[in-house]
């Protein structure tokens, strides 16, 4: 199989994610009658914003009237209001995808704007930066450690990973964060509660950084502790695994040093799953992600999520979901070429 | 594999033995309450403030008190259905109801609260006198009150408070606040005005002797007598009940309104079973049968069933789950049914291959060959060989969903009706019991849910080696 094939099979995986999410979206949204009820309040929100431009120009009520009830027919028309919501699928689903989503219900921006959008991109670099840190922390931790355990299998410190790799299955992240706030903040008031800037924030560019980098060490502890374990237990049975083949023995034999052997041998061979086992943990990483954020009140999409079921605001809801599955699938895409970098078979 | 020798297997591995008596303690536990407790206990009490009205706010557990060197004041409630004491009167009687308590705390009770239930009375409307008497032998009337009278056209017997019980806080009353500033500068000699009783509250004076300027805790034995009087030989009085509140209450303390966490920790044992142990068996049941049907018949069903897997399998869950329980409104059942639409898929990919393998092996061919139903070889033959290994999915299916729902109702789309301990950590969360470190809100309910999901975890680890007899041999 050549490069490009495997990559058009994988992504039309991912491109079927997509679509499905989307056709869940807006069939869910048709099926309540939440779409009519999101666009009816698109239509009256522009119908006001006329209406006061109109006033200037139009001076008889009677006639403002009119030409305003004229113009929320066309809107009605444009909106597809005035078919049944299957008939509209086409339109919803271009809507979605373009996150032409009108306004939040009280969310607004930094800058003051309520488009449902804007909100969305402004918060996306912060859920960037938190979950790439952490996952690349949680990767370079993860490698480190299991390649050593792999080496000493059984002993102590093997069981104990083994163990608490088992038991990080079963360990919420958001409870995780709460608990590091209880004794990291409140007990030990060593680090922030939450937030990402303080208050005030410093006024330099270095001192903004080092604020951000201040506020976002426990949000990353977290998000590093709930997926260490396992990550540190799969590139151990990985490492092990692989150091059982026979041409690992057979290097040995050779009398190679063991630190090529290891490095030219076992994990060059073993780096495909190790990468395989990262991309699984993925959806894993963005859902911690949506929850430690809004225990750190991390202004990311997550904390945008919570808010956005506090305020009942379902545009922002809707969005969110859409952009998370992007996200996912975009990185998902990108770890796939990542994988065919690394496995020689698929490339060749 | 024959059923007994999972069950044997599973009890040779430490993890398995643990993992057993664990699981066994959360049936025992759910058990428990669902033979005690009312089904609608979310909505009745739960969700009810006026039944913890009596409670003290965001009380600390009993035994916290161990760790300090000041003794705090333990909640008490008091209940009284028969008088202590009848005394005869000329045209009336008198029951005298009297609450004993040894008092030995540092510090005043948080409020007294005194309620009565079932009135019954005939001629004249009983009369209510509570006395307050303390171990110096002081006392003090600090309440009375009369039971309000037949209203027009109302005929004897006249019924009051069967309904609704009378419930007065003590120590916010207006007439008991004048009556212990009499008390104050009269047995005690300290002159204090009605508005700083008002504001300070009169525990601090009830409990405690004036001793060198300032008020001392007075430990011992305090008494408050409850007299009824009567005027008819058929009057009678229901059930009385005084309230000394504590700060400290119960095993695990109280939430901000004042519910008693460890009923709403324990509603959560049979919920989170029932959450995990639901959706893990409806998941395999789909996911196997699924798994079953793509691997065995192949063609296009085979094909139809693997893309469409493939697809819901990687779907990141929990925006999509935030987004249907979103709009579908908080159900449980609701969460049920998508986490079982969201997760079958991962079980029939690899059901699916492990058809294909056993499907050409040579005793399922020998069936075929004897003539054997379709339906027969997979029920028979092909099923029986898959079996642990699908016990064991199953297993590992429900801590997720445990923590699933436990995640949706921290983002606060749990199912309000059903009190679950996602629900009490929301609750903590958003009332900011986190930054004033009201632990005892915040931990057990979480270690709850990390213990249930952890059992799920060990049972499935102490099954490996049943299922993956490779590891049996490495062992």
């Amino acid at each position: 199989m050549g490069v490009a094939r495997v990559l058009t099979v994988r992504g039309a995986t991912l491109f079927g994610v997509l679509v499905a999410v989307l056709l869940i979206l807006v069939v869910t949204l048709g099926a309540t009658g939440v779409s009519d009820r999101l666009l009816n309040a698109q239509v009256s929100e522009t119908l006001r914003e006329q209406r006061q431009s109109l006033a200037q120009t139009i001076r008889d009520p009677d006639q403002l009237e009119k030409v305003l009830e004229s113009k929320k027919q066309e809107l009605l028309q444009f909106y597809g209001l005035d078919r049944p919501w299957y008939q509209r699928l086409p339109d919803a689903i271009i809507r979605v995808f373009t996150l032409d989503l009108g306004s939040a219900r009280t969310l607004r921006t930094v800058g003051g704007s309520s488009k449902v959008s804007e909100l969305i991109f402004e918060r996306l670099p912060n859920t960037i930066i938190l979950v790439t840190t952490a996952l690349a922390i949680t990767a370079i931790i993860g490698l480190w450690v299991g390649v050593r355990l792999a080496v000493k299998v059984g002993s102590r410190l093997d069981r104990a990973v083994s163990y608490l790799s088992a038991a990080s299955n079963a360990l919420p992240s958001w409870w995780t964060g709460i608990i590091f706030i209880l004794i990291f903040s409140v007990q030990l008031h060593l680090l922030p509660i939450g937030g990402i800037f303080s208050a005030p924030s410093p006024s330099d560019i270095f001192g903004k950084v080092l604020d951000v980098v201040w506020h976002a060490i426990l949000p990353i502890l977290t998000l590093v502790a709930i997926s260490v374990g396992g990550w540190t237990y799969s590139v151990r049975t990985m490492v092990l695994n692989t150091a059982q083949e026979e041409f690992v023995t057979a290097a040995r034999a050779k009398g190679l040093p063991e630190s090529i052997v290891m490095r030219r041998h076992i994990l060059r061979v073993a780096a495909p799953p190790i990468a395989t086992s990262l991309i699984l943990g993925l959806a894993g990483s963005l859902g911690g992600a949506i929850l430690t954020e809004t225990v750190f009140n991390w202004p990311g999409m997550g904390r945008l999520f919570y808010e956005g079921i506090l305020s009942f605001d379902e545009a922002v809801v809707v969005g969110l979901t859409f952009m998370f599955t992007v996200i996912y699938v975009v990185a998902r895409f990108l770890l796939e070429v990542l994988y065919i970098v690394l496995d020689p078979r698929v490339r060749y | 594999m024959l059923r007994r020798s999972v069950v044997k297997e599973l009890l040779k591995t430490g993890s398995g033995r643990v993992g057993s008596i664990f699981f066994l303690v959360l049936i025992g536990i759910s058990i428990y309450v669902v033979a005690t407790y009312p089904l609608d206990f979310g909505v009745r009490s739960w969700r009810n403030p006026a039944v913890w009205a009596d409670y003290p706010k965001a009380a600390p557990p009993v035994w916290t008190n161990l760790l300090s060197n000041l003794r705090s004041a333990e909640h008490q409630v008091l209940d009284k259905s028969q008088p202590t004491q009848i005394l005869m009167g000329e045209t009336s009687r008198t029951n005298v109801y009297e609450f004993r308590t040894n008092f030995l705390s540092d510090e005043p009770p948080t409020l007294i609260s005194f309620t009565l239930a079932g009135v019954t009375f005939y001629e004249r409307s009983p009369l209510l006198n509570i006395r307050f008497i303390r171990p110096d032998q002081n006392q003090l009337l600090l309440y009375s009150f009369v039971v309000p009278g037949p209203t027009a056209g109302e005929q004897a017997p006249i019924k009051r408070y069967y309904e609704t019980p009378l419930r007065v806080a003590l120590s916010n009353e207006r007439s008991a606040i004048s009556a212990v500033a009499d008390f104050s500068r009269s047995s005690l000699g300290v002159d204090v005005d009605t508005a700083q009783l008002t504001r300070e509250g009169i525990l601090k004076i009830l409990f405690s002797s004036p001793e060198a300027g300032h008020f001392r805790i007075l430990k011992g034995v305090y008494a408050v007598q409850v007299a009824v009087e009567l005027y008819d030989s058929r009057d009678s009085v229901g059930s009385l009940r005084l309230v000394l509140g504590g700060s400290t209450f119960g095993v695990l303390g109280t939430d901000s309104i004042g519910r008693d966490l460890a009923v709403g920790i324990l509603f959560g044992f049979p919920v989170a079973l029932f959450i995990g142990l639901v959706t893990s068996t409806l998941t395999t049941l789909v996911g196997a049968f699924a798994g079953i049907v793509s691997g065995y018949f192949g063609g296009k069903t085979d094909t139809l069933i693997q893309r469409v897997s493939d697809i819901l399998n990687n779907i990141p869950l929990l925006p999509i789950l935030i987004f249907l329980a979103f709009i579908f409104g908080q159900n449980l059942f609701v969460i049920i049914f998508v986490l079982i639409a969201f997760s079958w898929p991962g079980l029939t990919v690899i059901m699916r291959s492990m058809v294909l393998q056993i499907k050409s092996e040579q005793f399922v061919e020998a069936a075929r060959v004897l003539g054997a139903s379709r339906m027969k070889i997979v029920v028979q033959h092909i099923f029986p060989q898959t079996a642990p290994y699908v016990l064991a999915q199953m297993i590992f299916l429900a801590p997720a969903a445990i923590l699933a729902e436990a995640a949706l109702s921290f983002l606060g789309l749990g199912d309000p009706s059903i009190p679950t301990w996602g629900q009490i950590l929301e609750s903590g969360f958003r009332s900011g019991a986190v930054y004033v470190g009201f632990w005892w809100w915040i931990i057990p309910p979480g270690l709850l849910i990390i213990f249930t999901a952890m059992t799920f975890v060990l049972i499935a680890l102490g099954l490996e080696p049943a299922v993956n007899p490779r590891l049996r041999r490495l062992r």
